[in-house]
């Protein structure tokens, strides 16, 4: 008897950012999965996105339409997590509204859309503390305050699988999720169909990022993972990569503290007995990763707060002597900022490429290699006129600097360009923590919609 | 003639398959070595190259930075995961997805082999 198998699809690890491949997406959809899904957001990028509500990507709308498409001509349902990276309300509204605008293009038949939000209410968690129950910090965060509380501008909870098997109960054919785990839309259909939790969760953080479980290294590649009741199977849809043991077993630890655990809403991924092997060629066969349900149920909740407007000026050194004291460089065009601007009410940075512009403190190569540097000022204030003015004042006090033995008396700083650029508003993550919740559900109420052309 | 032992070493970006750094939530940043055969990692595993000790040394750390630190035999991978000085996109912050602090990485010397060397003794 053949096995019972379920057939997941997912052609990006990022919906949005950059167009999926299609050559490989379109192989895989012809061989007829059972779910096309993709996860469009992350904490990854910084807090600015959640902050000030704003998109990443430029191509969510041509991501979106391949999978719309492909995956209502062939029945299937397509389920979207972390809408609009941040999965904050407008951009679950956004996806929401691209899908039908996408049904109308292409006439696509009526079909059923869900959604849910993942947005959390500043007096949700307030009533919480108030009711005496913690909100603890993840990744060395303190315990969240009021304070802290009051001063972040948006606050998401990170969803698990269950507003995900809710709106398939109710009958969704496409899903755009809120803020949720990167392996929630994966572990949702799988776990529903009855499949083992801790192969369903496991199978959900090997696809999260698409083709970077295979080798070589290519992004925006499709692969299909296959469950069972025993295992799961990676198996890649460009002709030249490979799903091995290696790039597997090096997938299930990518991004994560430990290779050994993963948590979620619920419970815990424990893999720390799982088996990975060479199924065939191009597919490897994982098995042995257990689920461990908690005694509490804690919601994972990511908050930003704004710092200031931003802005970045660039400048360039290529003189021998500058390059060799470009600390103290630095040192005479932040001490003229104090004396022009104060010494509060600002952020200012220098960022040295060349010296430790990427490692800063952590760069143990301590003497100058290059014969050039790229110095990048990036100066923070409550308003952007401030901000600028002191960025600009910042760059040029580079090109004026007054330090002994400069041989170059027309300006100490090369440009590309004379004035500092508006950078995207300056935010900190104000929320890393877990808050306690008596319902799965309760932070992610869903919604069910819809599209398309002509009757039911 | 005399024979002297001497110590080769080879850079560990000579020896490993993957070597990468990735943000593990918003405050922290890991780091996997991923080995292409078992003889390799054991070899390198054992060579004390690679320790909490040799990490907080080549980044200049303290150990208390050190959130995990992990030998991973199924796959022949060490991986260890550190705290970073602010979250990521911070004012400040310059390695938004945390993804080239492995560089110093390469570089790393690990004791390889010994190797005979041979020379007239003058002084004898």
């Amino acid at each position: 008897m053949k096995q019972r198998t379920m057939r997941i699809l997912i052609p990006t690890g990022h919906l949005g950012t950059v167009p999926f491949k299609l050559d490989s997406f379109r192989r895989g959809m012809e061989t007829g999965p059972d779910f096309v899904v993709a996860d469009a957001g992350s904490s990854d990028p910084g807090p600015v996105f959640l902050g000030a509500d704003i998109p990443l990507g430029f191509f969510e709308r041509d991501d979106l339409e391949q999978m719309l498409v492909a995956s209502r001509q062939q029945g299937i349902p397509m389920l979207v997590g972390s809408a609009g990276d941040s999965g904050a309300n407008s951009r679950v509204d956004w996806f929401v509204s691209l899908i039908k605008e996408l049904a109308q293009k292409h006439e696509i038949p009526r079909f059923k859309l869900g959604y849910f939000y993942s947005e959390v209410p500043k007096e949700y968690l307030m009533q919480k503390i108030q009711d005496g129950r913690s909100i603890d910090g993840l990744g060395g965060f303190p315990p969240l305050t009021m304070d802290e509380i009051e001063g972040t501008d948006r606050i998401v909870g990170v969803a698990g699988i269950h507003p995900f098997i809710k709106l398939l109960d109710m009958g969704a054919d496409v899903i755009i999720g809120g803020r949720c785990g990167d392996i929630a839309f994966t572990a949702a259909p799988a776990i529903r169909a009855g499949f083992p939790e801790g192969l369903a969760y496991h199978m959900g953080k090997m696809l999260e990022c698409a083709s970077l479980c295979a080798e070589p290294f290519m992004g925006k590649e499709t692969v299909i993972g296959t469950i069972s009741e025993e295992d799961i199977k990676l198996t890649p849809y460009h002709p030249d990569q490979r799903c091995t043991v290696a790039s597997a077993g090096a997938h299930s630890m990518y991004e994560r503290e430990s290779p050994f655990y993963e948590y979620a809403l619920g419970g815990m991924l424990d893999m720390r007995e799982c088996a990975f092997e060479q199924f065939d060629e191009r597919t490897c066969r994982i098995s042995g990763a257990r689920w461990i349900p908690s005694a509490e149920m804690r919601v994972k909740i990511e908050g930003a707060r704004k710092v200031g407007e931003r802005y970045i000026g660039i400048t360039a050194i290529r003189d021998p002597h500058l390059v060799q004291h470009v600390d103290e460089v630095i040192q005479w065009s932040r001490e003229s900022v104090k004396e022009n601007f104060g010494q509060t009410g600002y952020e200012l940075h220098y960022h040295v490429f060349g010296k430790n512009g990427v490692l800063k403190d952590l760069e143990p190569v301590k003497e100058i290699r290059s014969h050039e540097l790229c110095v990048v000022a990036e100066g923070v204030a409550a308003n952007g006129e401030l901000a600028e003015r002191i960025t600009d004042f910042a760059t040029r006090m580079m090109f004026f600097v007054r330090i002994p033995g400069v041989k170059g008396t027309a300006g100490a700083a090369a440009f590309i360009e004379k004035r500092p650029m508006r950078a995207t508003p300056s935010y900190v993550w104000s929320i890393n923590h877990t808050v306690p919740v008596d319902d799965p559900m309760e932070l992610f109420p869903v919604h069910l919609t819809e599209a398309g052309v002509g009757g039911a | 003639m005399t024979m002297t032992m001497t110590m080769s070493t080879r850079k560990l970006s000579q020896l490993a398959k993957t070597i990468r750094s990735k943000n593990a939530g918003v405050n922290q940043i890991t780091f996997d070595i991923v080995f292409s055969d078992a003889e390799t990692y054991e070899k390198v595993r054992r060579s004390g190259a690679l320790t909490e000790q040799s990490v907080c040394r080549l980044y200049g750390i303290e150990p208390e930075r050190i959130s995990h630190f992990v030998e991973f035999d199924v796959i022949n991978a060490i991986k260890f995961t550190i705290y970073r000085a602010k979250p990521n996109g911070s004012p400040g912050e310059s390695d938004i997805l945390g993804c080239q602090q492995y560089g110093p990485l390469m570089d790393v010397e690990v004791p390889w082999e010994y190797e005979e060397q041979h020379g007239i003794a003058l002084n004898q």
